[in-house]
């Protein structure tokens, strides 16, 4: 009896102490997260004057970003956000893959002590600001840059090297050095999934004549969905968050006419004022392009979630 | 030496080059950074991949005094060290908690936490202006501080939880017999046991902190209070034709992250595995 009801008054007070416990912590997050994007989503539904809402307006916010002007920097900064994604999917993590395969067979057989220092190494540029590799590459490449002098040396090209300022290249540029900064990501992440996978399995792919590139394809690969799940998602992710590069090396507009534009750069102009005439915001269109955005997110993000999880192999 | 063996020796020649050669073009970037850093600008164009004539500092000093990035620097480690021990001490605090007591709402308060792992709160960056104008805390570091703790929260109580969860409960127990308070309990016993969680979420945070832009772009107007990497934003643009403060601007911020690295690669590497919780 007793017993019974010290636990119960036990029980309360860890009830109280959890409460106490929890609160700073959902406090901050509470306010400077959850209230803010409920708040951005809801306000998308309101006309705005400057910073003032307004009256409830439906869906005109929405109607009015298909419409041009703004028609044709949605659909041009979508576009260069795809473009990025399928670049970053290619040559980072399709490379990656590559990287970290050849890691795992040099440390087949031997201890595993190579792969350590090149991981590293890989890694190094991804816990750089993209804002420095962005400015370190600006410089690189850059008319007069160490890049354009190189390959004017090698004969590869003639004159100043314009990559930047050329509207055919400079968004193939940008995602190379998004590429450059996030390749140790997908070298980590693979290795980590190869060395899971039992090596009973790759001595009997062995037994059975394949090579390693047979293995890579056949054995490896469906074995790595969850780890290809995990990159695909963050890359999907970052890519339609992607800011920092543009700004630093193509200014907020995404020079060259627009070229580098993407949907945050885009929602930064309207909600900050560097869209049209300077100084001048749009923050009912900024909010509805925010809460577009943030269904692009979740529901791509739930849905890739889905397809690998379906696709993970269970031995 | 089996014809197995020399096969796969074979078969590691070209993989040796691509290693090799991803390596070369990590390196040659960065080495190309470290010497133009002692070069004025004439020499840089002349010299390119040459070592400086004489080593001079001349570009740090100018970059660290008149461009003022002594103060940026200042403002950004105090942004940086600020948030990680609050995103520390509240989601510690948070965590303990909903991962060791039987509450009936620890699956709901943790699955609110987990859903900020990938909330794209820039977005909600105009509500968050005017909220910050409302509260007086745009062009302050602390506003800086309560935003950044705010969003690495998710991820510090997602760590805290998985570690703490699995400690003995006879860990507690016997320290609440012993009649220590649940503060004392939790900060004196529970929070060394999980010293690889604190030294990810504090590497984690310190990394997403010190080299975020989008947040001080936006809530910071005044020069004294820019933190590093929204000053290099400026300077790309305003030292355009001084070439060699532009370079020794970007070593100089990224020195201390270059210092951690290479003290905590290995802890890094581990990390990334366990939550993959950068940007």
């Amino acid at each position: 009896m007793t017993q019974h009801r010290h636990k119960s008054s036990m029980k309360r007070t860890q009830q109280r102490m959890a409460v106490l416990f929890v609160l700073p912590a959902l406090a901050i997050y509470g306010l400077f997260v959850l209230y803010p994007l409920a708040m951005s989503l809801w306000g998308s539904f309101f006309t705005w004057k400057g910073l003032r809402m307004l009256d409830f307006a439906g869906l005109s916010n929405f109607a009015r970003l298909f419409v041009f002007p703004s028609s044709a920097r949605l659909t041009g900064a979508l576009w260069h956000n795809v473009i990025w994604f399928f670049g970053i999917m290619v040559f980072q993590n399709g490379v990656g893959l590559l990287f970290a395969w050849l890691l795992f067979l040099r440390d087949q057989g031997k201890g595993r002590s190579g792969a350590a220092f090149f991981q590293s190494l890989f890694f190094f540029p991804a816990v750089l600001s993209p804002v420095i590799v962005g400015a370190l590459w600006r410089l690189l490449l850059a008319p007069g840059g160490v890049v354009g002098w190189a390959l004017n040396g090698l004969g590869l090209h003639e004159g100043s090297l314009t990559v930047l300022g050329n509207s055919q290249t400079a968004l193939m540029m940008l995602i190379a050095v998004d590429a450059w900064n996030w390749m140790g990501l997908p070298v980590l992440i693979y290795t980590a999934g190869l060395r899971q996978i039992s090596g009973q399995i790759f001595e009997a792919a062995k037994l059975d004549g394949a090579g390693s590139g047979r293995m890579l394809v056949s054995v490896a690969l469906p074995l790595l969905m969850p780890a290809i799940g995990t990159l695909t998602t963050l890359s999907f992710i970052n890519t339609f968050n992607q800011f920092d590069i543009v700004y630093v090396m193509q200014g907020v507009q995404g020079n060259p006419s627009y070229s580098t534009d993407t949907l945050v750069t885009y929602f930064y102009r309207l909600a900050f004022g560097a869209e049209g005439a300077v100084g001048i915001t749009d923050i009912g269109l900024a909010l509805a392009l925010g809460t577009m955005l943030f269904l692009i997110l979740s529901i791509g993000t739930l849905l890739m979630l889905r397809f690998f999880d379906r696709r993970t192999v269970q031995l | 030496m089996s014809t197995f063996a020399i096969q796969t020796r074979l078969a590691r020649l070209p993989g040796w080059t691509v290693l090799a050669l991803w390596s070369a073009a990590v390196l040659l970037p960065l080495y190309i950074l470290v010497v133009s850093c002692f070069k004025t600008t004439a020499e840089i164009y002349e010299n390119r991949l040459g070592l400086p004539q004489s080593w001079s500092f001349d570009n740090f000093a100018n970059a660290w005094t008149r461009a003022d990035l002594g103060q940026n620097f200042i403002n950004s480690l105090i942004v940086t060290g600020g948030a990680v021990v609050l995103t520390i001490v509240v989601s510690a605090l948070a965590a303990y908690p909903l991962s060791r007591y039987k509450l009936g709402w620890n699956g709901i308060m943790l699955g609110l936490f987990l859903s900020g792992i990938m909330l794209p709160i820039r977005l909600a960056s105009v509500e968050l202006f005017t909220l910050m104008r409302n509260l007086d805390l745009l062009d302050s570091l602390t506003g800086l501080i309560l935003v950044y703790s705010a969003i690495r929260i998710p991820f510090a109580v997602f760590i805290f939880a998985n570690f703490m969860r699995v400690l003995p409960s006879e860990l507690d127990e016997a320290a609440r017999m012993d009649g220590a308070g649940e503060t004392r309990i939790l900060f004196q016993i529970i929070l060394p046991m999980v010293k690889p969680a604190v030294s990810i979420v504090a590497i984690f945070t310190a990394i997403a902190v010190w080299n975020d832009f989008f947040f001080p772009l936006i809530f910071i107007f005044d020069d004294r209070y820019k933190t590093v990497p929204l000053a290099i934003s400026v300077f790309v643009g305003q030292f355009r034709t001084d070439w060699g403060l532009v370079f020794a601007s970007l070593a100089i911020s990224m020195a201390p992250i270059l210092i951690m690295y290479c003290l905590l690669a290995r802890q890094i590497r581990e990390g990334v595995g366990a939550g993959g919780g950068m940007k």
